[in-house]
């Protein structure tokens, strides 16, 4: 390292400085998140050590947080995105599989169908989906939240790339053997299936994860209220303190960030694999 | 092995997928259509909804406000997200946790980024406040008709460049280093293999995310809703907003699902380009 070449030095500065510029909002919430409500916005102006570093520090806003309903709404996010993430890779592998390993006429088309109808971003139809789910009685349900996140087009893809992927001798060996279609599937193709099943289910997580405009319409009683959007109402709830909403702001992106940092490869191979890779 | 005897195996595979696909799909895009073409407490279907939406003033520039916002968010996005993936497109040390940094706030929710960047906003926050680092005076932002929109902007790149980042990094990787060196050869500059490899070599990852960033920028929606509200003077109420706030504000449902429909036509046409580049990506 001691005779590190001087544009070599650049480069690493300008891609760090680059990385803490999009980490400087997420950093600000941190800090903001365990200081005073008078010092988040006492430090800000001129510039200095002081912003970006709590002098006094409180767990204050965390026990404020934890005493409203907002630990409840923290638990719906958690139970709605695993349980779609349980059933979504549930729904989506069999559909895959069907579409890649048992050769069936009009196959091609069903693909293109499922795919593109898919793909249309879930908020484009949330206004008459919410019409069907009203008449069926879903709002303020875990299904109602849930159901929407199950067929997901990227991990169907996915999965289907993935299985195209592995021997056709696989299959022919094990019905050669004497295996049903469905043990063939339980049997050789899902154990096989790790690494795109974690993608998949990745997917299907942040996207539960992330979701707002669903849940705003479908649950918005408090037992039923997911984090994304209880956040969002803090403003009125709480008049304007900032305190609560960045210790719940942290709240809500440590999961996701925690599950990136260790799934990152597993990311981004998945949504390098719908854009450029075969 | 007959084929067609497949076809029940296949349909017992794809049962759940495809009760899916029709009850949250195909049956809430019919539903729109049908709603759509019947005007308020009329019986017989007609087109009254459609016009009546075209000739408002409001949908109006709600489609110009979206238009425009497309026209300077996407090209802005990708290019930013270029930059990013080749200065990322390294093997100095770090990098790998450099690019995790970037790509965080694809992972937090959207609502939650505008919740804290409403705060950074505030004409006493952050952004101010790094601004004046550069000797700059404070700017109004959010309640400023001339700065709202471009506040979205910022917000939603925030959000969305990690992600296409991510895209383009793999194109980049895929390029055989032998262009480059035979580049080098033939006495090229940075520029000129940027000009003559760079780019052509990336032409699918850049079409492909030119398709799908334009398809995620059209339904921006809690960045409006939670940090303007459309204003001011309707200068960011991009169209997702208009629609909610047709439906749900203003109770005015007829004519919120013929947007929708206007919308979801518009999605189908970007969707099927992006499907015809996934699938001939399958076979090569």
């Amino acid at each position: 390292m001691a005779n590190i070449k001087p544009s070599t030095a650049l480069h690493i500065a300008i891609v760090a400085a680059t990385g803490i510029v999009f980490f400087l909002p997420l950093w600000w919430i941190f800090v903001s998140a365990f200081r005073p409500e008078e010092d988040i916005f006492r430090y800000l102006s001129p510039l200095g050590i002081e912003t970006f570093l709590p002098t006094r520090w409180t767990l204050d806003h965390f026990v404020t947080l934890f005493e409203s309903t907002f630990a409840r709404s923290i638990f719906n996010s958690l139970f709605v995105a695993v349980a779609t993430v349980l059933g979504g890779l549930l729904v989506c592998t069999l559909a895959a599989f069907a579409l890649s390993v048992i050769e069936f006429p009009g196959r091609n088309i069903v693909f293109t169908i499922m795919i593109v109808s898919f793909l249309i971003p879930f908020d484009a139809i949330a206004l008459p989906l919410y019409q069907i789910m009203r008449g069926a009685e879903l709002q303020n349900s875990y299904l109602g939240l849930i159901l929407p996140g199950l067929g997901n087009g990227l991990a169907v893809f996915l999965l289907r790339q993935f299985f195209l992927g592995l021997p056709k001798e696989l299959r022919e060996a094990a019905m050669v053997d004497g295996m049903g279609w469905f043990q063939v599937f339980w049997r050789i193709y899902l154990p096989l299936s790790g690494p795109a099943m974690i993608s998949a289910g990745l997917i299907m997580f942040i996207f539960q994860w992330q979701a707002y405009l669903w849940p705003l319409l479908i649950a918005p009683a408090t037992e039923y209220k997911v984090a994304a959007v209880s956040i969002a109402q803090f403003n009125s709830a709480y008049g304007v303190a900032f305190g609560p909403i960045m210790a719940g702001a942290m709240c809500i992106s440590l999961i996701p960030m925690i599950i990136l940092v260790f799934f990152q490869p597993y990311f981004s191979n998945s949504v390098a694999s719908t854009g450029s890779k075969e | 092995m007959s084929k067609t005897k497949n076809i029940y195996v296949a349909l017992a595979f794809l049962a759940p997928a495809l009760l899916a696909v029709v009850c949250l799909r195909i049956w809430p895009a019919l539903l729109s259509v049908h709603e759509s073409l019947l005007a308020p407490r009329a019986t017989t279907y007609s087109l009254e909804n459609y016009i009546y939406i075209f000739g408002d003033p409001i949908f109006q520039s709600s489609v110009w406000t979206t238009l425009f916002f497309s026209i300077v968010v996407n090209p802005l996005q990708i290019a930013i997200s270029l930059g990013l993936a080749i200065l990322l497109n390294n093997k100095l040390p770090g990098t790998g946790f450099w690019r995790t940094l970037v790509l965080l706030p694809v992972a937090i929710p959207a609502s939650v980024s505008a919740v804290v960047w409403a705060a950074a906003l505030r004409p006493d926050g952050l952004m101010n406040a790094l601004l004046g680092l550069f000797g700059l005076g404070p700017q109004p932002f959010l309640t400023s008709p001339q700065q709202a929109l471009a506040c979205i902007i910022l917000v939603t790149s925030w959000i969305g460049v990690g992600y296409w980042m991510t895209i383009l990094l793999a194109g980049l990787q895929d390029i055989p280093k032998s262009l480059y060196e035979a580049a080098r050869i033939d006495g090229m500059n940075r520029w000129q293999q940027f000009i003559n490899v760079t780019l052509p070599q990336l032409r699918r990852p850049l079409t492909f995310v030119l398709v799908a960033d334009t398809v995620s920028n059209f339904l921006v929606f809690a960045p409006v809703q939670i940090l303007t509200r459309g204003g001011p003077q309707r200068s960011t109420n991009l169209i997702m907003h208009e629609i909610y706030n047709r439906a749900f504000a203003a109770g005015d449902k007829s004519s919120a699902y013929a947007a929708t429909v206007v919308l979801i036509l518009l999605m189908l046409t970007i969707v099927a380009i992006q499907f015809r580049m996934m699938s001939d990506k399958g076979e090569s």
